[in-house]
């Protein structure tokens, strides 16, 4: 409790900053709702040539897309610093990280404010809203718990895999996130339905990197469409172990922390 | 038991060994190999709370990394440290109480924050409670002057002002052991003396301070040890005054005369002192060892010769003794570790 009110104040400490260059913040935020128009779009215009894609109405992939774009969003308004970690370990601005009270990879990660993150949020959520608007499903409220579990652990994954990928920076001495990029767009293929792909590729999102556990599966199980439901459930169970996994890597890539000469 | 140890404390650094240019980046691509670069070599250091060590050695002697691995922001590569019994990266958040650490060629303020927000910050992160908060900034204040600048932004502070902010985010959580990293660098003279007169505040409190610095005047009437440190190995661990006693003994007489007299006739009534003609005929310089002869003795043999117009007694600083250590003149045998 008393880690997550640190983290919304040092998070704090550079939203403030950001308000002073409002010009920017407005137009980031135009930029990325533009973006997700193009998205919705390519969507409308796919679907009104096949109306189902391998069993996937309009609706229930507006449904993906939004569960994705909830993700990213979360990630770059609270955890954007992740992207600045190649950086500050290239520049050694860990030095003072490690020698405060507080977890190095959370004063990493709240180092900066992704403002494009409040319009994908809002985005995101509208998407969902309307996806779930017109599919039909028999709203429990058990199904309801399920549904925000499913949710929450959509973020927790996507925010463990920019941690991984991100701390092979310990290992690369790049300045730029290049690895964790190329990762991030590995992961755009998971906003459609998994069983498009050939087997290799399903074995990367699905395991290696388990892109298709923030949308595909856990979407899959709640709409109960396509084969192997069941695997949507385990949706928790994945996002504690990238949690794990990213932590993990982390902590080893610390050891190698080498700060910069002075 | 000491509050810093150290046990046979090695840090290698593994470089890429690269050819010239682009053509050597490529090819180190495919054929990569590295070079061992032995930035600290087995030291051994023990401090005890309360002490005031100057840390010295000349650039590249492996200083800051030291001070790196001994605040727990470097893994070692072979050896141990334990501060206050703990280990720095095993028990690092209990440490990072009791630490406070400052390298003068970064900062540590945010950005785009006024200093005051900087430091609430750090207040929240450390835990620190309200009242001890108050209490420390206003002592703080005292000998830093910070009112005047804690509602200057990060960014728009002066190098004078953005020192002595940041040497009070790394003492707002009241740590027991200090690590200065060249916190004087770059600093005006008047800066530099408020500053140093922060550092024996500090000291007289019972902090433990390690401080390393290029500019000796720094350690000087601070320090009462002094660690000197060369080529990633400790060369010297000893009292700063047995050091200067030892090695500061030269003084040197600059003497103006009224006439000229000859040199035989100066250096026969000298015994043991080199005399030479220093820029004009009248004056003359007279190296002596303070333990052979007094100043008073030089000057009234010489004026038993002829009428003294000036006279004045150069001491050697530390800082000539330690410049004359790093270039190899002297060598220190009073090495080991220090109980």
């Amino acid at each position: 409790m008393r880690t997550a009110r640190l983290y919304l104040r040092l998070l704090g400490a550079h939203f403030r900053a950001l308000l002073e260059y409002e010009a920017d913040f407005l137009i980031l935020a135009l930029a990325t709702v533009l973006m997700q128009v193009v998205n919705l779009v390519f969507l409308a215009a796919l679907f009104a040539r096949v109306p189902v894609l391998n069993g996937w109405t309009f609706w229930s992939m507006v449904l993906m897309f939004g569960t994705v774009t909830l993700a990213e969003g979360v990630g770059s308004l609270f955890f954007e610093g992740m992207w600045n970690l190649a950086w500050q370990i290239n520049r050694g601005e860990l030095d003072y990280f490690l020698v405060r009270p507080y977890p190095v990879a959370l004063q990493s990660s709240s180092a900066a404010v992704g403002i494009n993150g409040l319009s994908n949020i809002v985005v995101g959520g509208l998407m969902i809203g309307t996806g779930l608007a017109h599919v039909d499903v028999v709203w429990t409220p058990w199904r309801v718990a399920l549904g925000v579990l499913l949710l929450i652990s959509s973020v927790v994954i996507k925010l463990s895999i920019s941690l991984a990928t991100n701390a092979a920076s310990f290992w690369l001495s790049s300045p730029t996130p290049l690895f964790a990029f190329a990762m991030h767009q590995v992961g755009d293929l998971a906003r459609f339905p998994l069983s498009i792909y050939p087997m290799a590729l399903k074995a990367v999102l699905g395991v290696a990197l388990p892109f298709a556990f923030i949308s595909f599966f856990p979407v899959a199980y709640l709409l109960d469409t396509g084969q192997s439901r069941w695997v949507g459930l385990l949706t928790p169970l994945v996002a504690a172990y990238c949690a794990g996994t990213a932590a993990f890597i982390f902590k080893r890539g610390l050891r190698r922390y080498e700060s910069a000469g002075n | 038991m000491p509050i810093v140890e150290a046990r046979a404390l090695t840090k290698v650094f593994r470089r890429p060994d690269k050819g010239p240019g682009l053509a050597g980046s490529v090819k180190h691509l495919f054929a990569r190999r590295f070079q061992d670069k032995v930035a600290v070599d087995h030291i051994d250091l023990s401090i005890e709370a309360g002490e005031a060590v100057a840390y010295v050695g000349p650039n590249g002697a492996g200083k800051s990394t030291t001070v790196k691995l001994l605040s727990g922001i470097l893994v070692p590569t072979e050896g141990e440290v334990r501060i206050d019994g703990l280990h720095p990266q095993r028990d690092r958040m209990t440490v990072a109480h009791r630490i406070g650490v400052l390298f003068g060629q970064r900062t540590q303020l945010w950005w785009d924050l006024p200093v005051r927000e900087s430091l609430a910050v750090l207040r929240d992160l450390y835990g620190v409670d309200h009242a001890t908060y108050r209490k420390r900034l206003a002592r703080f204040d005292e000998v830093l002057e910070l009112g005047e600048i804690l509602p200057v932004i990060g960014r728009k502070l002066s190098l004078g002002q953005r020192m002595r902010a940041d040497l009070a985010a790394a003492l707002i959580h009241g740590p027991r052991v200090v690590y200065l990293d060249e916190p004087t660098i770059g600093l005006d003279l008047a800066v530099k003396d408020r500053v140093r007169e922060f550092f024996r505040s500090i000291r007289d409190e019972g902090t433990t301070v390690m401080l390393t610095s290029h500019d000796l005047a720094d350690i000087e009437g601070f320090c009462r040890r002094l660690v000197i440190i060369d080529e990633g190995r400790i060369i010297f661990d000893g009292d700063l005054e047995a050091v200067k006693d030892r090695f500061a003994r030269e003084r040197i007489l600059h003497v103006e005369t009224a006439r000229p007299v000859p040199l035989e006739t100066l250096r026969a009534s000298l015994p043991g002192a080199q005399v030479t003609v220093e820029e004009s005929e009248v004056r003359y310089a007279v190296r002596f060892d303070r333990f052979i002869m007094t100043a008073g003795q030089a000057v009234t043999a010489l004026a038993g010769l002829t009428d003294l117009v000036d006279f004045r007694v150069d001491e050697p600083s530390i800082e000539d003794v330690i410049r004359r250590v790093y270039s190899g003149e002297l060598v220190l045998d009073e090495t080991g570790p220090r109980r």
